[in-house]
C-alpha cells in the first residue's frame, strides 16, 4: 500500500467519523438529550439553524471520506 | 392471517400514548384514516404482486416499472426503512420490561436491551433461521386470542360510557396522529409479497389483502376505544407502553402479563422479520450492483447473507440507540411513506406501458386508487416530526449521491465533495481563528467546554483541508 493511500486511508476514516458524528450530535442537540442545549447555550430558535449546519458538515465529510477510504 | 398478524408489531403497544397527546379520543379517527390511506396501496400491491410472480415486494415492483435509479431508490428506502422497524421494535419491547421486571427504565437503560435484543437477533439470523411455519402460526393466533380478550374484557369491565370527543389540536392534531400512527399498519402487505406461497393466488390476494386491511381498521379502532374507555386521555398521554398500562390500570395482574406475553410476540417476531428482511433487500441491491460486493456475500457454513445482516444490525443498533420511540416510529413512518408513494407510482407505470402483462387481480377505480395512495401517503409526511424529516432529506440525498457516484461519474463527483471539503475546512479555520482572536465568545459556555470546541473546530479544519486537498487531486494522482 503506498504512502497517499495510506494517508487517504487515514484521513478519509477521519472524516468519515467527525461526519457521522456531526449528524448523530445534529440530533442529540434537536433532541436536547442530556439537556446540551443548556450546556451549550444555544438559544431554542436557532437549535434548527445548526441543526442544518451540522447535517451539511455530517453529510459532506461522510461521503468525501468514503470517496478516500475506497480509493482504488 | 399472514396479513393481520405481520402487522401487529410492537408499534400498537407503544406508540398510542403520544398519539393520545395530539389527537386525544380522536385518534380513534386518526386509525381510521390510517386505514383508508393503507388500503389505497394495499390494492397497488394485491394488483403487482399477483402480476410480478418474484418475491420481493417493493424494490422488484419497482425494478420491473422503472429500474435505474428508481429501483435503486426504493431498494434503499426498503432497507432503510426495515433498518428503523427493526429498532423500532426493540425499543418497543425495552419499554414494556419495566411491566414484567419491577426495575427504573432510564433511556440508557432501554437503549442497552434494545441493542442487546438486536444482537440476539442479528446472531440468529446470521445462523439461519428454518422456517417455523406451525410455531409461528401459533404465536400469531395467541397474540391475536390475546388482544381479542383484551377487547372484550375492556368493553365488559370498563363503565358503560360513552367517549367525550377531546382533540387537544384540533384537525391538526388528529392529521399529526394519523402520521405518527400510520407504523401500525405496515407489514400487512406480506400477503402480497408472500403470494408465492399461498395456493390460487389471483383469488386468494385480493380477498386476502382486502378483508385483512378492513380486518385491521376494526381491530386497531376497538383497541384504541377500549383503552381510551378504561384510562381517560389524560391519564394515556405520553405512557410508554399505553395498553398495557391500560390493562394494569383496569384488568389488574392476569391482564398485564397476557398483554406483555402479547407485546412481546409482537415485538420480536417483527424485530426478526425486520432484520431479514433488510439483509435480503440489501443482498438483492448488491447482487444487482446497487450496493458493494461484500453485500451478497453467502456465509460458507450457515448460507445466510452474513455480511448484509451483520451491517444493517450495526445501523439497526445505532438507530435503536436513542431509545426515542417518536423519532424512530416517525422514521420508520418516513421511510414506508416513500415506499408506498413509489409502489402506487411503479402500478401506473406498468398499467401504461405494459397494458399487456397478465393482471389476475385489477386495481378497482383506476387511477384513482393509485392516484390517491400516492397523494395521501405523501400528505402524511409533511406531518412528519421536523428532526426526522431532515434526517429524510439527508437519506435521499445520500441515495441520489450513491446511486450516481456508484453507476455515473465517480470522479467528477470526488473532485466536486473535495471542493466542498475544503470550502468547508477554511470555513473551520476561520472560525477557530476569529475565536482565538476573541472575535467570537462561547457566552455563558463553561471554560472546559470552550476548550474541547476550540480542539474540535481545530481538528476538523485541518482534516476536511487534507481530505480536500486529496479528492481535488484524485484525479492527478490516478492518472500518474
Amino acid at each position: 500500500m503506498g504512502l497517499r493511500r495510506r494517508v487517504s486511508t487515514a484521513i478519509g476514516l477521519a472524516q468519515s467519523t467527525i461526519g457521522a458524528l456531526a449528524a448523530i450530535f445534529a440530533f442529540i442537540l434537536y433532541y436536547d438529550f442530556s439537556g446540551i442545549q443548556t450546556v451549550l447555550n444555544v438559544p431554542q430558535n436557532d437549535v434548527l439553524f445548526y441543526m442544518l449546519i451540522l447535517i451539511v458538515l455530517g453529510f459532506v465529510s461522510i461521503i468525501s471520506g468514503l470517496f478516500l477510504v475506497n480509493e482504488q | 392471517m399472514i396479513g393481520i398478524g405481520g402487522a401487529i408489531s410492537a408499534g400498537v403497544f407503544v406508540m398510542l400514548g403520544h398519539a393520545v397527546t395530539l389527537a386525544g379520543t380522536t385518534v380513534i379517527i386518526a386509525l381510521i384514516l390510517c386505514g383508508i390511506i393503507n388500503l389505497f396501496t394495499m390494492c397497488s400491491y394485491a394488483e403487482l404482486g399477483a402480476a410480478l410472480p418474484k418475491a420481493g415486494g417493493e424494490y422488484t415492483f419497482s425494478k420491473a416499472a422503472f429500474g435505474g435509479f428508481f429501483s435503486f431508490f426504493t431498494g434503499w428506502f426498503e432497507w432503510i426503512s426495515n433498518m428503523f422497524f427493526a429498532a423500532l421494535s426493540a425499543v418497543g419491547f425495552a419499554y414494556m420490561i419495566p411491566y414484567i421486571l419491577p426495575m427504573e427504565m432510564p433511556l440508557t437503560s432501554v437503549a442497552v436491551i434494545a441493542i442487546t435484543m438486536i444482537a440476539i437477533f442479528a446472531a440468529i439470523n446470521t445462523r439461519g433461521v428454518k422456517e417455523a411455519g406451525t410455531a409461528e402460526t401459533a404465536m400469531i393466533l395467541i397474540l391475536l386470542a390475546i388482544l381479542v380478550a383484551y377487547i372484550l374484557s375492556g368493553i365488559s369491565t370498563s363503565p358503560m360510557q360513552s367517549l367525550q370527543v377531546y382533540a387537544p389540536e384540533g384537525l391538526f392534531g388528529v392529521i399529526k396522529a394519523t402520521s405518527y400512527i400510520f407504523v401500525v399498519y405496515l407489514g400487512a402487505e406480506a400477503v402480497a409479497v408472500a403470494q408465492a406461497e399461498i395456493k390460487n393466488p389471483s383469488k386468494t390476494i385480493p380477498r386476502a389483502i382486502l378483508i385483512s386491511a378492513a380486518a385491521l381498521i376494526a381491530f386497531y379502532t376497538l383497541i384504541a376505544y377500549v383503552t381510551l374507555r378504561m384510562v381517560p386521555p389524560e391519564k394515556l398521554s405520553g405512557q410508554s407502553a399505553p395498553i398495557i398500562f391500560a390493562a394494569e390500570h383496569a384488568l389488574g395482574k392476569l391482564g398485564t402479563v397476557l398483554l406483555v406475553i402479547a407485546g412481546t410476540i409482537a415485538a420480536l417476531s417483527s424485530l426478526n422479520t425486520s432484520i431479514m428482511a433488510q439483509s435480503r433487500v440489501a443482498y438483492a441491491m448488491s447482487r444487482d450492483g446497487y450496493f458493494p460486493k461484500a453485500f451478497s456475500k453467502i456465509h460458507s457454513k450457515f448460507s445466510t447473507p452474513h455480511v448484509a445482516v451483520i451491517i444493517g444490525s450495526v445501523f439497526t443498533a445505532v438507530l435503536a440507540a436513542t431509545g426515542v420511540i417518536n423519532f424512530v416510529g416517525y422514521a420508520t413512518d418516513f421511510g414506508f411513506i416513500i415506499g408506498f408513494a413509489l409502489v402506487n407510482l411503479s402500478l401506473i407505470k406498468l398499467r401504461r406501458e405494459r397494458p399487456l402483462i397478465d393482471r389476475p387481480f385489477k386495481t378497482p377505480l383506476y387511477p384513482f386508487m393509485p392516484i390517491a395512495g400516492v397523494v395521501t401517503s405523501l400528505f402524511l409526511l409533511i406531518f412528519i416530526d421536523v428532526g426526522v424529516l431532515s434526517l429524510g432529506i439527508i437519506l435521499c440525498l445520500l441515495a441520489v449521491f450513491a446511486y450516481y457516484a456508484r453507476m455515473v461519474g465517480y470522479l467528477r463527483f470526488r473532485i466536486a465533495f473535495g471542493g466542498i471539503s475544503l470550502g468547508l475546512g477554511f470555513f473551520t479555520t476561520m472560525l477557530t481563528f476569529s475565536v482565538l482572536s476573541g472575535a467570537i465568545s462561547f457566552n455563558g459556555v463553561s471554560p472546559t467546554t470552550s476548550s474541547i470546541i476550540l480542539f474540535i473546530l481545530i481538528f476538523t479544519g485541518i482534516t476536511e483541508i487534507a481530505a480536500g486537498i486529496l479528492n481535488v487531486t484524485a484525479k492527478s494522482a490516478a492518472s500518474s
